[in-house]
């Protein structure tokens, strides 16, 4: 039996128990959404910001990108969640028993986990084109832009999936997790760009937010649908090809090392 | 073709904090049934998951038939391992199908072996439900057939009946003894002597990391005499030890304070000649006919459920 054949198998165990667990799939979509509603309503009418990096300066459009990039973070941690309940209940060894290496049922957990976060964070997308009062603006099209997002969504996912691999051979439970995803991957979220254009942060914030690995997406995805125009942004030229490296690099290491925190 | 399915020689694993075995050498045969036992924590499950490939020698060499432990020879093992190893969330049938999948079953072949697998184990009508809403003993029995659905040559199974009912575990015993009769190699890791006893072609102590000794049941025990006695005697020093070895019909004397262990022939005629002399001692004593429990106190020095951290 081929390895493929076990992913597909465990791919499809994945997604019944993401059906099954309703609330998990509501609150990684419903979240971000309140925030966009909630935050970016407050924003553009409390605060009428002004910058011209906001366009005609309406927040709600630029949280939008954010709020994608959000719901794979979100969908990240569930998966995470689901790989330390697999290893605390046993059900890992009893996979790690079939005719597989661990790698391949890594991959396999994996594969499920970039699926069903990218499913959210499009459905989050999609929900963001249909909402009246938010206007996106596709850099390539709405056909090019749309799929520039859903490419960026996807290396996001496997990104934060590689990195969850990495965490779990350090952390052993997933009390320890969810302490690192507080600590470290949302504060790092913070200073992607995703609530606040860099443009007009200071020196030192902006310094910092070129070696957070979640500028890249975040700021791709606000390329391709939402910038009307290029100013202000990385660009593609290097978000892309960045991010693409980072989560290449983060899925192979994790791949690599992740056997160690199946034990 | 070697009648071999597993061998390990001087196998060494040591887990972090240094529990785990050191220089296993053993020969697993087809079709004949290999129980290692041992107090918690003496490493029966650190072999176990050597064999099944789980963990890799840091020292010495494994062999699952014929070859290193790979994912092909896992193709040819079944495992139950000690804790429960399914997901609450999935269903009876879907984890059957899960596995099955996995190693590769066709759709067809699937169907036929769960269906046959449930009806045989009696969980046929909890197909449908989730493996969370299962009692202990039906959660061993998906474990089992978890294991047996790919039709293995070669089973291991970490203490299969624990925590089951009598017959709910003489059910699983005949299951077994039928797959050892058909040829495949069954090791049990264990700490219950009688069950080790009543089924087992060899038996291998197994205690702090290593092999204490290592036979037949009737072997272990040929030592020994009819009846066992042990005996709580705090203040037992060598000169009452000796004085007792010294008593026709005692066999060897074992000391593990405050329990003193004796085999002898005939306890019915020992115990009033021992109470005669030392009665004001003893603060109680337990007697039954010898067994590989009592086998256990007389090689490796101490009684099978004290546990060490090995």
């Amino acid at each position: 039996m081929s390895g493929a054949t076990a992913c597909v198998a465990l791919l499809q165990r994945e997604l019944r128990a993401v059906a099954r667990s309703r609330s998990q799939l509501y609150s990684s979509i419903l979240f971000p959404l309140m925030l966009l509603a909630l935050l970016g309503a407050g924003v553009s009418e409390g605060l009428q910001p002004s910058s011209s990096i906001l366009g005609a300066g309406d927040y709600t459009d630029f949280l939008a990108p954010g709020m994608i990039a959000m719901t794979a973070i979100f969908a990240s941690t569930f998966s995470s969640a689901s790989f330390y309940r697999d290893r605390d209940t046993g059900m890992l060894r009893a996979l790690l028993a079939s005719p597989h290496s661990a790698r391949t049922i890594l991959l396999g957990k994996a594969l499920a986990a970039v699926v069903i976060g990218s499913a959210q964070s499009v459905a989050v997308l999609v929900l963001a084109v249909v909402i009246p009062g938010i206007e996106l603006s596709w850099q390539f099209g709405w056909l090019g832009g749309a799929a520039t997002v859903v490419a960026a969504i996807v290396t996001l996912n496997v990104m934060l999936n590689g990195l969850a691999l990495l965490i779990a051979v350090r952390v052993r439970t997933m009390q320890g997790f969810h302490l690192i995803m507080n600590l470290a991957l949302f504060p790092l979220f913070f200073l992607s760009g995703a609530f606040f254009p860099l443009e007009g942060a200071p020196e030192w914030l902006r310094i910092i937010s070129y070696v957070n690995p979640l500028t890249y997406p975040v700021n791709l995805i606000q390329y391709a649908c939402w910038a009307s125009s290029p100013e202000g942004l990385i660009g593609p030229a290097i978000t892309a090809p960045v991010l693409g490296g980072l989560a290449l690099l983060a899925i192979l290491v994790g791949l690599r090392r992740g056997p160690a925190a199946a034990q | 073709m070697s009648d071999a399915a597993a061998e390990l020689s001087a196998a060494t694993y040591r887990w972090p904090g240094g529990r785990g075995v050191g220089g296993i050498d053993l020969r697993i045969e087809r079709g004949r049934w290999l129980t290692l036992l041992g107090p918690n924590g003496a490493g029966k499950s650190t072999i176990l998951r050597l064999v099944a490939g789980q963990v890799s020698a840091e020292d010495g060499e494994v062999l699952v038939f014929g070859g290193p432990p790979s994912d092909a020879a896992r193709r040819r093992v079944g495992v139950v391992f000690q804790e429960p190893t399914t997901d609450d969330l999935m269903t009876v049938g879907e984890t059957l199908e899960l596995h099955a999948r996995l190693f590769g079953l066709a759709r067809a072949e699937r169907s036929a072996r769960i269906g046959a697998l449930l009806e045989e184990l009696g969980i046929a009508e909890r197909a449908g439900d989730r493996c969370g809403t299962l009692s202990g003993g039906l959660r061993r029995r998906l474990d089992l057939a978890r294991a047996l659905l790919h039709g293995p040559e070669l089973l291991l199974l970490d203490e299969p009946t624990l925590g089951l009912d009598p017959s709910s575990a003489e059910a699983i015993w005949e299951r077994l003894r039928g797959l050892r009769d058909g040829g495949c190699a069954i090791v049990v890791g264990s700490n219950d002597t009688a069950e080790a006893e009543a089924n087992s072609d060899e038996v291998v102590f197994v205690d702090e990391g290593a092999i204490a000794a290592r036979g037949a049941p009737s072997e272990l025990t040929a030592a020994l005499r009819s009846d066992s006695v042990e005996l709580d005697w705090p203040g037992c020093g060598a000169a009452e030890i000796a004085a007792l070895e010294g008593l026709e019909g005692v066999g060897a004397v074992r000391s593990a304070p405050p329990v003193l262990h004796l085999t002898v022939d005939g306890a019915a005629s020992f115990v009033p000649l021992l109470f005669e002399r030392w009665g004001g001692q003893i603060g109680g004593i337990r007697m039954r006919e010898s067994s590989l429990r009592d086998a256990w106190f007389q090689i490796v020095g101490r009684p099978l459920d004290e546990e060490r951290g090995s």
